[in-house]
């Protein structure tokens, strides 16, 4: 079929004369002159010779960026937020962390195992999960390590840098309390090891009452199968909490009394205090917004209209306001939050603003429905010290230099 | 927290929905009934987590000198001689900053940690022996336990007091009570 159309004169002539029409279009006299009816192009592909599965024009190039240390076994990648639209992450550039490189696993073969104390010990194939009654909810994901980079001085030169380990999808999947109240949970049970089937095993304490709430079964992120770097076919989604304890690729839950204090969530994961204390079970992801647009690495093209655009979320609830300031935190203005506005979600905001060609920094802040107030770095040096390295969610600015370039600052 | 409260508050209401209804309510409707029972070989198989109060730990024993001598040929490309990290490896230091031995606030999850997921490339390969011998050589060398003869198995591993333990606190900055902490 290919070398058919290739060959077809008529499809040379009608290309060629669709570059003539541009060319024709480029000078409004001729605009002006005739109108033609001769389409700018000819046919294009035929169903037949795209993808079964979609592929996006190749004119857009948006893409994870990747990092790793040593072997490549621990490494992730960074959603490129400067040119995402709306709340939804599209799975192919969802943000990735991962302590021992990513299985396919196959799912005829995945097995879940539930244990402990619980009255029925279980084993329970992807078939029989995917009977089970499901809920589809849209959830942020968001790495405790998402800009980590940033607490000493401003590094990131983009805001995938600075903020591309959240990414939000919708998670369909039964929510973890359906099974555990079929197998029924004994009265001293109050907390769920989640492990994964990696080749690290990874394993993080829940604790009874997330497990009961609102934790999720996941097999699918927006409308298909997980994919394999976010688990598949099986993860564990507890909405708001630190990402690394939705344990992917999850093949056994085990109830028991008290926390295991697992490796990952006493060392990296744990918070220190400046009072050289350590903060257990800093698990939420607190409130936290940033500009995705302008952002850092672009350069605005002269004063006038711009449409300040960016996403606010919360691990503790739903977002109920998103303050931006122009003025390098003079004056703050209420965003507009476009709708849907949904708990522990990636919510989008918006602002018009006209540049009147003045140097000035940009920057936003989050407030959610239990009244958490998005901190400056000042307040995240209260909390941690200088020496934090997770949970960072303080105020981010965007400097704008007269000549429109925008880099990451710290006023 | 107030999740806490309203988990209590769904535990009693089905203490009393069970006691009016039976076993009726339980099995005729309650009960979707997938999934199959697990073998207590399967469980065994895959229970391998150790707890803060050292349950789980397996039989076996090893000492500083056998610690020694498996870091030397299957860790120390990665974590250094001096256990100082080598950064070209990924490995961060094992004696400061964040992933400090000293400041581990258990010894259960040491040896949890390292049996399985460690060799990095070649995981679930240490027999328990090595593994109880490589937390006595990690012990003693980031002087937690100074005894060059230390030798552990699960009884002693258990009893190890972390010297961090007490700074570990429940902070309501995280929205979590010392119910949590248990
Ligand atoms: C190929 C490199 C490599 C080898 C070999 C290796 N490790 Fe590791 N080890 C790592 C990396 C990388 C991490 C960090 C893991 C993470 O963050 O998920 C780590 C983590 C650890 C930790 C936890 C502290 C931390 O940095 O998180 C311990 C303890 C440890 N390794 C012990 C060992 C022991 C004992 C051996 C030998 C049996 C060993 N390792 C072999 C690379 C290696």
């Amino acid at each position: 079929m290919k070398s058919n159309q290739t060959g077809n004169p008529t499809r040379r002539h009608f290309m060629k004369a669709g570059m003539a029409t541009s060319a024709a279009l480029l000078s409004s006299s001729a605009l002006a002159q005739e109108t033609t009816l001769e389409p700018s192009r000819g046919p294009g592909k035929t169903v037949m010779e795209m993808g079964y599965y979609g592929e996006r024009s190749e004119y857009v190039k948006d893409a994870r960026m990747k990092g790793n240390r040593g072997t490549g076994l621990i490494g992730g990648s960074l959603t490129p937020l400067q040119h995402g639209h709306g709340i939804v992450t599209p799975s192919g550039l969802h943000f990735e962390v991962h302590h021992s490189g990513v299985p396919d696993i196959d799912p005829s073969e995945h097995k879940l195992l539930i244990h402990g104390l619980v009255g029925e010990e279980k084993v329970f194939t992807m078939e029989d999960l995917m009977r089970f009654p499901t809920v589809n909810r849209f959830h942020f994901l968001e790495c405790a390590g998402n800009g980590m980079g940033e607490w000493m001085s401003p590094r990131g030169q983009t805001v995938q840098q600075t903020h591309g380990l959240t990414s939000c999808s919708q998670w369909t999947g039964v929510p973890l309390k359906v099974i555990l109240n079929e197998l029924g949970v004994r009265g001293d049970a109050k907390w769920v090891l989640a492990e994964g089937d990696d080749g690290a095993r990874m394993t993080r304490s829940i604790p009874m009452w997330k497990a009961m709430d609102d934790a999720i079964l996941a097999f699918a992120q927006n409308g298909e199968f997980l994919r394999p770097e976010q688990g598949f076919p099986l993860r564990l989604l507890v909405p708001g909490f630190e990402g690394n304890m939705n344990v992917k690729w999850l093949h056994r839950l085990e109830v028991g009394d008290k926390p295991w204090w697992t490796h990952h969530e006493v060392t990296e994961y744990a918070d220190p205090r400046p009072d050289d204390k350590i903060r257990a079970f800093s698990f939420i992801m607190e409130g936290r917004s940033v500009i995705t647009s302008p952002s850092a690495g672009m350069t605005l093209n002269g004063p006038g209209f711009y449409e300040i655009s960016g996403l606010a979320w919360s691990g503790a609830g739903t977002i109920k306001k998103v303050e931006v300031s122009m003025d390098n935190g003079n004056t703050w203005h209420d965003a507009n939050l476009e709708a849907p506005v949904l708990p522990k979600c990636h919510t989008r905001f918006t602002l018009p603003w006209t540049w009147d060609g003045k140097e000035t920094t940009l920057m936003s802040r989050s407030t959610d429905d239990t009244g958490y107030v998005q901190p400056t770095y000042e307040g995240m040096y209260k909390l941690q010290g200088p020496i934090g390295l997770m949970h960072n969610n303080a105020i981010q600015n965007w400097h704008i230099a007269q000549t429109g370039e925008i880099t990451n600052v710290r006023s | 927290m107030s999740a806490h409260k309203t988990l209590k508050l769904i535990g009693f209401v089905s203490i009393a929905i069970s006691l009016s209804f039976g076993a009726l309510f339980a099995s005729a409707q309650e009960k979707f009934g997938f999934g199959k029972p697990a073998h207590p070989d399967e469980i065994a198989r895959y229970n391998s987590d150790i707890h803060t109060d050292g349950s789980g730990l397996p039989d076996g024993s090893g000492d500083v000198a056998l610690g020694a001598e498996i870091y030397e040929y299957q860790c120390a490309l990665c974590h250094g001689e001096e256990l100082e990290g080598v950064p070209e490896m990924g490995a961060n230091s094992l004696h400061e900053g964040r992933r400090d031995i000293k400041k581990l606030p258990y010894a259960s999850s040491l040896f949890d940690f390292i049996r399985r997921a460690m060799p990095l490339t070649d995981p679930g390969t240490l027999s328990n022996d090595e593994t109880y011998g490589l937390v006595a050589f990690l012990l003693n060398e980031t002087g937690v336990i100074k005894d060059d003869n230390l030798t552990l198995d699960a009884k002693s591993l258990a009893a190890i007091k972390m010297p961090n333990r007490q700074n570990f606190i429940i902070d309501p900055a995280s929205r979590f009570t010392a119910e949590d902490l248990q």
